[in-house]
């Protein structure tokens, strides 16, 4: 998988992953830089606290069944989490060259493992298909949970559900109402009842933004 | 505006309350005030005649109603007084393709910060996505209302860039970024409790500064680690400000990205940038007939096909 290594090397906004070699096995490394144009204490607080944020939700959303890389170690100091590399693929990748079929149960999946996350209060935050890692047996991984929030509101569950839609629409506008509607059959499926509030909120959010 | 893009004469006036913000109503009474006499001037700073008017472009959304429809009559007027096709522009579009002209970039990461907008816009898939937006309040009106409870005139912008630049003690203050959106109105609550608690203005200043452009900053690298693209461009009112753009110049940097700032003159809101979308339109086939020409207050950035762009 040498494309795949090359591709994570790449820097994110806020993150450098490398794979490493460690105890012979082969680990995702994930380095949150600083960013000499953002004021000091603002960078050093987002860096330490979302590199703590990760390592605390990346364990606890794996108790609830979604399937997140386990964590090896933390070096809060030096902003740096050393993790599961997941070998697989982005799903933002894989949505263009699998079939619609496929996508589609793979957007039930993701629909499934966000309905988790919310039934325990939980927001990831960024809900993304570049987010997302589907690996050799076709399982969904969900990553980068920096940004995840505990004991949340449905106004965040609602923030969360626009920012998938955003996702949809910007990332793969053609097959964009198919995904959104397989999303939300998995994301009902777990969630039922409570969904309904959640994803009213989200079209509320939309028409927020003054110019939408 | 030229056929090839020389900006002939560019004539604006702004509204500028004595007090309090725009109100819809006055907005759109000052467009019909002093709307006829800036198409008179325009037309003698250009050194050309209505018969030299071959096409006529107005803005037709989003904005507020009242006023887009003010100057919808006079465009539909005049095109039809002229005998010149008419086209209808998307206020947000116009914004970067008038950017794209000065900069000559070509596909870039659009950073659109005004009074009314905040907003990172992109072209995928034939047409312009807003890739990150604010999910209450813009950005320059964060500023102007803040500026408003301590005194400061409309628009507050300069007057905080200034009052900032004396500012040594940073207060921490929300900062709140959803994905690729991000909120301000906690921020605005925060600052305004500083200033209630006696915090001096000028460390509030350059709080809010570095809090609201760093968050702004977040999104728009986002946006650029996500798209890959390699142009960034800083738009609207709010682009006059220099520390947001030394921010944005570290983004670019990071990423091997090139960087711009639209002059100011064509960075806030104005005729140029209506008219030259207008003739990219044009020439891309488009027309609008008066029947179908009413405004669209809610039009969407990502609404519009944008057919002259699909080399992209």
């Amino acid at each position: 998988m040498q494309i795949l290594k090359k591709q994570l090397l790449t820097l994110g906004a806020e993150s450098a992953i490398y794979i490493v070699e460690y105890w012979g096995m082969t680990l995702a490394l994930k380095w949150r830089p600083r960013k000499p144009y953002i004021h000091n204490e603002i960078d050093k607080l987002l860096r330490t606290s979302r590199t703590s944020r990760e390592c605390k939700m990346l364990t606890f959303v794996r108790t609830l069944g979604v399937p997140t890389p386990a964590v090896h170690s933390v070096d809060i100091r030096n902003h740096l989490i050393l993790m599961d590399f997941i070998e697989g693929q982005q799903f933002k990748q894989l949505v263009n060259t699998s079939s619609k079929k496929r996508i589609t149960t793979l957007c039930h999946e993701f629909g499934k493992l966000l309905g988790i996350m919310h039934m325990s209060d939980i927001v990831h935050g960024d809900p993304t298909t570049s987010n997302a890692v589907v690996d050799m047996q076709s399982k969904m991984w969900l990553v980068d949970f920096g940004l995840a929030e505990k004991n949340a509101t449905i106004e965040m569950k609602g923030v969360d559900m626009h920012l998938l839609r955003r996702a949809y629409e910007t990332t793969h506008w053609a097959l964009q109402e198919t995904m959104l509607e397989s999303t939300m059959e998995g994301y009902v499926e777990i969630s039922g009842d409570d969904a309904e509030a959640v994803l009213s909120r989200a079209d509320e959010i939309r028409e927020r933004g003054r110019y939408h | 505006m030229s056929s090839e893009g020389k900006v002939l004469s560019n004539i604006w006036h702004m509204l500028s309350p004595v007090e309090g913000g725009i109100h819809p109503r006055e907005a759109s009474r000052h467009h019909s005030d002093i709307g006829p006499g800036i198409i008179k001037r325009s037309l003698e700073d250009a050194g050309v005649s209505h018969s030299d008017i071959q096409l006529v472009a107005f803005s037709r959304g989003p904005g507020l109603g009242p006023c887009l429809r003010t100057t919808a009559t006079m465009a539909r007027t005049l095109a039809q007084k002229l005998a010149v096709p008419l086209v209808g522009v998307n206020h947000c579009v116009a914004h970067i393709e008038i950017g794209c002209l000065e900069s000559r970039f070509e596909d870039p990461v659009t950073v659109y910060v005004s009074g009314g907008n905040t907003q990172i816009i992109a072209f995928a898939g034939g047409r312009f996505r807003t890739f990150g937006e604010t999910l209450d309040m813009a950005l320059g009106n964060i500023l102007d209302v803040f500026g408003r409870t301590i005194g400061m005139s409309f628009p507050a912008g300069p007057s905080i860039e200034h009052a900032a630049a004396d500012g040594v003690e940073y207060h921490q203050l929300p900062y709140s970024v959803k994905g690729m959106d991000l909120s301000y109105s906690g921020m605005l609550t925060a600052a305004k409790k500083l200033h209630l608690e006696g915090v001096p203005v000028a460390d509030i200043c350059f709080s809010i500064q570095e809090t609201a452009f760093g968050m702004l900053a977040e999104v728009a690298e986002r946006a650029v680690a996500h798209t890959k693209k390699n142009e960034i461009l800083l738009t609207g009112g709010v682009a006059r400000n220099n520390r947001l753009t030394e921010i944005l110049e570290g983004v670019a940097e990071r990423h091997g990205a090139s960087f711009h700032r639209v002059s100011p003159p064509l960075a806030g809101d104005q005729g140029a940038m209506i008219a030259w979308t207008g003739i990219l339109q044009h020439q891309a086939g488009d027309e609008l007939p008066i029947s179908d020409s009413h405004v669209m207050p809610k039009w969407r950035t990502d609404e519009q096909d944008i057919l002259w762009r699909c080399r992209f």
